[in-house]
């Protein structure tokens, strides 16, 4: 043995690593078990969370797909002809993003729908010069985060639209005089936006930024009844796709998607899977377009992305195939209806602006305080077993700060008792504020 | 082996449909509508058997770690114990949103913790973080601290460059771009580091050198204390690439070799599955140097409480959603857990044993191109077989035809017909010799057989030329090609 590293140098060697000595199955199950029944799974409460994560029902026959060891503990197809069924699946995966958005083009993944969103900035400023990217200041701050640091490799700016303080919709005039300055390269919206609304002006923006990419940022479940953002201009579609069929999972694995036009495809990121022929002529599948990679291209490559989501992209389409379109349309009215019932509940509280804009909505809206803290509000419903949504604030120390705002989402694990307990929760919880203060 | 893959003439989804499209979907009440769509999502209405089925008859299309040998060379294709996927859809780890409140996660806050300890010690540095989603947004994240801390030290115009072999992984230099930098490569002598050719590289300029040990031709890069001095000594950074970790496990590590910062691809060394391409899970370790730069939030203990802490003012903010890819974190720790002090270390003993073993066996078949001695996996050269008209490529495609999936082919780029196999600590004698047989036998077969394998797959010889000259990447594409070939 001691032969097999004659090749490591003494000075470099270590003597142990320290950990703890190997245990048989069984132990091992009960030590993880005993830390993950630590946690209080959503299960547990009436949740209300959602933002980009969603807590939706996995169709049993999602996980058994995703559970076909073919599909899980395979490597990335390198070797098409040993790997027909997962190009195929996200042959089909590619196919379903590209008709729910309109463009033309899907890749097989990125990470997550951040990461995505911050891949569509490169992509953006590839196609049109300029430093500043416009992005609206209601995106979740995580997002933003994530943006600036894509940007910063570059030297790119990241630039925050103001929003309609009664609407929360965008500012058009600001972002016409952006683009005006000749200095922007791209400009992204989100559907919903940062507060869970629908805003109207995402079908002017084509207009406003002419030939400026416009990226779209939008939750699938949204586009089961929402028009296809290619069908008003806009040229890349990213999103985040965990809520079809993926587990929320503490916050992954999730799934990046990204669809762009045809004329841009080679500058376009992630892994591609095209459709050809075999020796025989017959209907063959290969990753495609690869020269825009990092494995081909290295420094000059459209990304450094080598491993992406592919298992949660056969999730992504395995749920929208057993639920269906006309299905997930259905979810998204009753996830709207059970919304529009909680705002209802909601809106008589004292201290409590539900929803806080004067806009449509899907499942989600922001609820704003106007007295005490969204961090003391949440705690309260909290120890009422009512997970009440989450705080839209950066809360790292020096952030700037924002007014005391939550995202509220109804889902399908909640109902009429889950919405009442959730405004009864809410009325004393304000209420206890009011007196504290 | 006699081996006949599954090959179903299974219809694309959308050809089980019945064709007809639904009805438009209901409205949702104060959406305006020139924002409604005016038609359903198109693609089929179908029962729950008619999906299991088809993607089960597309699963029986696909090799497997369960069901191949599956020898790619850096890509550590090791068996993933099913213990880990129970436990990684229990409710506790499956049904937990990030945003929960901290007091109802404190299992999930203390296993990413737990695993963070835990890596520290396996890579020597103290600090770590799992927020990566894979190997290549480690790189990228770790990059990006390296700019963040010269930044810091008032000298981010100068340092604009980063070195690396000429036997990176192609993720490498791509980070380096998009992280800002200007990549340079530095040529190999004898498939390692030429550390005289590094010596005159390096200068004020220098922001950080990257490095995978064992690297890709699978050698251990023995003069790595002195490669660290050189770049240290211009005071830049050294980047450990850990792709390849799997042969030093409890070995070495990369603090004790002189690393700055880290990624470690879970998927690979800690035998979470790879998914058919993805979800991986990267871990990015840190020294003290560059430790207060790694993304937020961090998990920190006080008391018996576990929190997520964002008061990290050097960090470099967020790199994704979350807190990274938490279901391969329960899987890794599960992992490491079983494995403990010495069934880590034998992880690298029996992966390294396995890799010499094989490749004094299949040496005797094609040429090695460098020393002798391997780690983990090793590099082969294809070349001799050109004159009989025969390449690389072929042999992966008949080797598919034996039941075994192909190695890595053609990378390194620096060996001619590269052919690198790896074939880690959970492959047993016995599949070593029935690999090294299949081997001999694709050698050994004619050039006709070479040139039209695989056989006995689903698909005969993919044309991939044709793929990307006449790009067909959707259904709708389909559709439009279908249409177009229809009109005289």
């Amino acid at each position: 043995m001691d032969e097999l590293f004659a090749d490591v140098p003494k000075k470099a060697r270590i003597g142990r690593l320290g950990v703890a000595a190997g245990r048989d199955e069984r132990d091992v199950v009960a030590e993880v078990d005993k830390l993950l029944e630590r946690n209080r799974p959503l299960s547990r409460f009436a949740s209300f969370l959602g933002g980009r994560l969603s807590a939706r029902y996995v169709p049993a026959a999602v996980d058994a797909m995703l559970s076909r060891s073919e599909f899980y503990s395979a490597y990335t197809p390198y070797q098409a002809e040993a790997s027909q069924g997962m190009l195929r699946a996200l042959f089909e995966f590619q196919s379903l993003w590209v008709e729910m958005t309109g463009l033309d083009v899907a890749n097989a993944s990125l990470y997550d729908g951040a990461t995505a969103a911050g891949e569509a900035l490169l992509f953006a400023r590839r196609l049109h010069e300029g430093h500043r990217f416009l992005v609206p200041e209601s995106l979740p701050w995580e997002e933003k985060s994530v943006l600036r640091n894509y940007a910063s490799g570059p030297g790119l700016t990241v630039e925050e639209i103001p929003f309609d303080a009664r609407t929360g919709r965008l500012d058009l005039e600001y972002i016409r005089r952006a683009v005006a300055s000749k200095d922007v390269f791209g400009v992204l919206a989100d559907v919903p936006n940062g507060f869970g609304h629908v805003d109207e002006g995402v079908a002017d923006l084509k207009s406003t930024v002419g030939d400026v990419p416009l990226v779209i940022s939008a939750d699938p479940l949204s586009l089961s009844v929402l028009e296809p953002p290619g069908n008003y201009g806009a040229d890349v579609v990213v999103g985040e796709g965990q809520g079809f069929g993926i587990a929320p999972s503490f916050g992954g694995p999730l799934l990046g998607l990204f669809a762009c036009r045809r004329e841009h495809v080679r500058s376009a990121p992630g892994r591609i899977v095209g459709a050809t022929l075999d020796a025989d002529g017959q209907r063959a599948y290969a990753l495609t377009l690869v020269t825009r990679e990092q494995h081909i291209r290295r420094s000059r490559a459209t990304s450094n992305i080598c491993t992406n989501q592919s298992l949660m992209a056969l999730a992504f389409v395995v749920y929208a195939s057993v639920v269906g379109p006309k299905g997930l349309a259905s979810l998204q009215t009753t996830l709207a209806e059970k919304a529009r019932t909680l705002a209802t509940s909601l809106a008589g509280i004292d201290g409590l602006l539900a929803p806080r804009f004067d806009a449509p909505y899907l499942g989600e809206f922001t609820v704003e305080l106007t007295r005490g803290t969204a961090a003391e509000f949440l705690d309260r419903l909290r120890r009422r077993k009512v997970l009440g949504g989450h705080s839209l604030a950066d809360p790292r120390p020096g952030a700037p700060a924002t007014p005391e705002r939550i995202l509220v989402a109804a889902t399908e694990f909640v109902g009429e008792r889950e919405i009442a307990k959730y405004a009864r929760a809410a009325k004393a919880a304000v209420g206890a504020v009011g007196r504290s203060s | 082996m006699t081996f006949r893959q599954a090959r179903y003439d299974e219809p694309s989804i959308w050809d089980l449909g019945s064709g007809r499209a639904g009805d438009l979907p209901a409205a949702v009440a104060g959406i305006p509508e020139r924002l409604r769509r005016k038609a359903p999502v198109r693609w089929p209405e179908l029962s729950e058997p008619e999906v299991v089925r088809h993607f089960t008859r597309l699963s029986q299309m696909n090799f497997g770690i369960d069901t191949s040998t599956y020898p790619l060379g850096s890509c550590t294709m090791k068996y993933n114990p099913k213990v880990s996927e129970m436990l990684a859809r229990r409710r506790g780890a499956a049904e937990m949103h990030p945003y929960q409140p901290e007091a109802t996660a404190q299992g999930a806050l203390e296993l990413l913790w737990r695993l963070e300890k835990l890596l520290a010690k396996v890579t020597g540095l103290p600090e770590v973080s799992l927020q990566a989603a894979a190997g290549a947004h480690g790189e990228y994240a770790a990059l990006l601290m390296v700019r963040a801390y010269f930044r810091d030290k008032g000298e981010s115009a100068t340092r604009t460059e980063v070195l690396l072999p000429d036997t990176a992984h192609g993720t490498n230099p791509a980070s380096a771009s998009m992280a800002g930098f200007t990549a340079r490569e530095i040529p190999s002598k004898d498939g390692c580091v030429d550390v005289d050719a590094l010596r005159a590289a390096v200068s004020n300029r220098t922001a950080c050198f990257m490095l995978t040990n064992p690297n890709t031709a699978g050698l251990f890069e023995s003069d790595i204390l002195e490669i660290a001095e050189v770049v240290h000594k211009v005071g830049g950074m050294l980047y450990y690439d850990g792709a390849n970790l799997n042969a030093i496990l409890g070995i070495t590590n990369p603090g004790r070799m002189g690393f700055d910062v880290a990624h470690l691809n879970l998927h690979k060394t800690f035998a979470t599955p790879h998914g058919g391409g993805g979800p991986g899970a990267g871990v990015l370790a840190a020294g003290e140097t560059l430790g207060p730069y790694l993304p937020v939030p961090r998990i920190s203990k006080n008391g018996r409480r576990f929190r997520l802490d964002y008061d990290r003012p050097k960090s470099i903010g967020k790199i994704k959603t979350g807190y990274g890819n938490f279901g391969l974190d329960v899987r890794a720790y599960a992992f490491a857990l079983s494995h403990g002090e010495e069934g880590l270390k034998h992880v690298a003993r029996r992966s390294v044993l396995n890799s010499n073993y094989t490749a004094a066996r299949l040496g005797k078949l094609l040429p090695r191109p460098f020393r002798t001695l391997v780690k983990h996996e090793f590099v082969l050269s294809g070349a001799p077989l050109k004159e009989r008209g025969v390449r690389t490529l072929d042999l992966a495609k008949r080797l598919l035809d034996e039941g075994v999936h192909a190695p890595t082919v053609y990378f390194p780029t620096l060996v001619e017909e590269s052919i690198m196999v790896e074939l880690p600590e959970t492959e047993s004698k016995r599949e070593l010799d029935a690999f090294v047989a299949a081997f001999e036998r694709a050698v050994g077969d004619t050039a006709e057989n070479l040139h039209a394998a695989p056989r006995s797959l689903a698909v005969r010889r993919v044309d991939e030329v044709r793929a990307a000259r006449e790009p067909l990447l959707s259904w709708k594409d389909l559709r439009d090609a279908g249409a177009k070939a229809e009109t005289p």
